[in-house]
């Protein structure tokens, strides 16, 4: 992909250059012929004259009847010359040509007037003569000029157009910089790029009235998720403190308890999904607040310290491998937990005895990134894509989860601009990786 | 002790009194924010569990409404509503605890208990656990004057079990009020069983504990009889 402005750059220099190629061909021969035909110009005047004055002096000055019969007249630096001469030739002649004449040992082309005429009954051939030395000098200047002239103009305006570009794309640059710096619609910039170029201003205000569309109808899908919840934990509540009661009873058959346990169990199930789907709208509609200053690490070991027990009675190691400590501001420490406790979790309930979780943290190029790899059974390619979309488990997952644990952690970490990222072989464990944007 | 339960939703206000007059308490009901307000301007009670969902009243202005009145109630927050806002405001307002719905009937019970303790109180006494003692101001098992090595996880799950003695708690109820803040998704019965597994092993270091009994297919329960 080539870059707008490096597009109309380059094609600004292409046409240029094509341009330059024309003018070095084409304005060196059009000079040449305006300048022959000013010289072909000057030389019938001369010819004029020269007849002008052949009729009022007669042609005796120039050829007297018996001692010479031809006459020839050279400026100092051989640049003209007139020449009249005898002819026997029964045709007129008037024609112009180039020649070369040796003249004084120097070969010199000449553009010449030829034109007989008749006086006295003899007819007589003048020929008017100019060098084009000059005219060809002329010409190697023209062309060395011009290529001068010309490569000159290419590189400043190459240089002067790579600035203007780059000057009127800036508020392109900005849109997109708008765009890409967002995580949700409702974080986009809604002040106007500062442009003069009408494109640009429509493009802005046309993508300011989708995001806040957009905004609009997440809001909407929001407020319905938070309702929906709101009118199912009400049942929920009814159906299980209804049931708590039951199994409080004193002359409770012992299967009756497990029956109502088990309904419980159910019911606690739902409890957890509609829980769920109401943090995640919560937390992607901000209504969390983000006012705590805290260490991750601090936030790892504790994680680590809950989940010890259980990984100790499943014969897994959980390790341990902190780097520097980096404090983490303007957040929310129980959700920050909450993202790294169901990542660890996950990985302590697929990793087989004897195996190992790792949990470590670092800080590389003023990034702080926090790992946790486990030697589970990893994912396929397929698997991965959706893993952070709500209800896709892992297939073949004995734990009964509602698959919304991933899909809580994604939200965390967008509300936050953590980078979340996965990478795993099936069969060979999966690592997840937390890397820290803000703030670092 | 007089409760007031504010909910619009009936049954849940009748199976909330009926568990809450099995721990003797003296329960009265109001289904509406009107029904509320009259009852509190009326009667004294030393809690109300409010439900902030209703229909006819912010449930936040019957706080207001009771604290100027110099009622002495003291208020238990109940809604749907988990937003942080309204968790805030009515913890500013003076309500002394807030839980959200849905919630186990022990929860409520054990925040109650909670409140009262610090409303009139009450130092807890230490608890007689077979050949252990529950010292709850330390928050220390002992047995026979040396120390039960629990971490705090493990004591407050014991604790939980203890004040609730004669109950059967299900492995739900226990994590929920241990883990409460944490939402896992991959609920885990385990949990609970691997934390009870290990509360037996430091207990059975010192001495047996046959009174921390196991209820197949449905939980734990601490049986005693004082």
């Amino acid at each position: 992909m080539i870059r707008l402005k490096t597009k109309l750059t380059l094609f600004n220099l292409l046409s240029r250059l094509v341009l330059a190629v024309l003018f070095l061909v084409f304005l060196p021969l059009i000079i040449e012929r305006v300048n022959l035909r000013q010289v072909d110009f000057d030389l019938i005047q001369k010819r004029e004259k020269v007849i002008d004055l052949i009729s009022r002096v007669g042609i005796e000055p120039f050829i007297s009847s018996d001692s010479t019969d031809a006459f020839g007249s050279y400026d100092i630096l051989k640049e003209e010359f007139i020449s009249l001469e005898k002819i026997d030739t029964p045709e007129d002649l008037n024609y112009i040509e180039v020649t070369s004449r040796m003249i004084e040992g120097d070969v010199i082309d000449y553009r010449v007037l030829n034109y007989s005429f008749t006086v006295d009954g003899q007819k007589y051939l003048l020929e008017v003569g100019r060098s084009l030395t000059s005219i060809q000098r002329a010409r190697k200047n023209i062309n060395r000029v011009l290529l001068i002239f010309l490569v000159a103009v290419i590189i400043i305006t190459l240089a002067t157009d790579l600035q203007y570009t780059r000057r009127i794309l800036k508020p392109l640059g900005k849109i997109t910089d708008k765009l890409k710096g967002i995580s949700d619609p409702s974080t986009f910039d809604k002040t106007p790029v500062r442009t003069t170029t009408f494109d640009f201003a429509s493009l802005d205000n046309a993508l300011k009235e989708l995001m806040i569309q957009i905004d609009e109808a997440f809001q909407k899908e929001k407020e319905i998720t938070v309702n929906i919840s709101h009118e199912l934990l009400t049942p929920i509540s009814v159906l299980r403190s209804k049931l708590e009661n039951l199994l409080l009873r004193e002359d409770l058959k012992p299967d009756f308890s497990v029956k109502i346990e088990e309904s419980l169990k159910t019911l606690h199930r739902l409890q957890t999904l509609v829980n769920s789907l109401l943090f995640i709208a919560r937390i992607e509609s901000h209504q969390y607040l983000r006012e705590d200053t805290f260490v991750i690490n601090d936030v790892l070991k504790e994680i680590v310290g809950e989940l010890k027990p259980i990984a100790e009675d499943k014969g897994i190691l959980l390790r341990e491998n902190y780097g520097q400590d980096f404090t983490l501001v303007r957040a929310n420490r129980s959700l920050i937990f909450s993202m790294f406790y169901n990542v660890i979790n996950n990985s302590v309930k697929n990793t087989p005895k004897g195996k190992e979780v790792d949990v470590s943290s670092s800080m590389k190029h003023s990034l702080f990134s926090v790992t946790v790899s486990d030697a589970g059974r990893g994912m396929a390619e397929e698997q991965m894509t959706n893993l952070f979309s709500r209800f896709k488990t892992r297939s073949g997952n004995e734990t009964g989860g509602t698959g919304i644990g991933l899909a809580i952690t994604k939200s965390i970490a967008d509300f936050h601009s953590v980078e979340i990222s996965v990478s795993s072989q099936s069969g060979n464990g999966t690592t997840f990786s937390f890397i820290f944007k803000e703030n670092s | 002790m007089n409760v007031l339960i504010v909910e619009d939703e009936k049954s849940l206000a009748r199976e909330i009194a009926s568990f809450l007059k099995k721990e003797n308490f003296l329960c009265d009901l109001a289904f509406t924010g009107i029904e509320a307000s009259e009852k509190i301007a009326v009667n004294l009670y030393d809690f109300v569990l409010l439900d902030l969902g209703l229909p006819d009243y912010n449930g936040l202005d019957l706080i207001r409404e009771a604290k100027k009145a110099g009622s002495e109630a003291s208020f238990i927050i109940i809604t749907a509503r988990g937003a942080v806002e309204d968790k805030v405001k009515g913890l500013d307002l003076g309500a002394d605890d807030y839980i959200a719905k849905p919630f186990a009937l022990i929860e409520l019970f054990s925040r109650i208990n909670a409140v009262a303790r610090r409303k009139f109180q009450i130092t807890s006494q230490d608890i007689v656990l077979g050949d252990f003692l529950m010292e709850v101001q330390s928050r220390t098992v002992t047995c026979r004057g040396d120390i039960v090595d629990l971490t705090k996880k493990e004591y407050d799950l014991l604790q939980y079990l203890v004040f609730n003695n004669k109950k059967v708690l299900t492995r739900q109820q226990l994590y929920e009020h241990i883990w409460g803040n944490i939402l896992d998704d991959q609920y885990d019965s385990n949990f609970i069983d691997v934390h009870i597994k290990n509360v037996r092993k430091k207990l059975n270091i010192h001495a047996p504990a046959p009174w921390l009994e196991t209820v197949r297919g449905v939980g734990y329960r601490v049986v005693l009889d004082n």
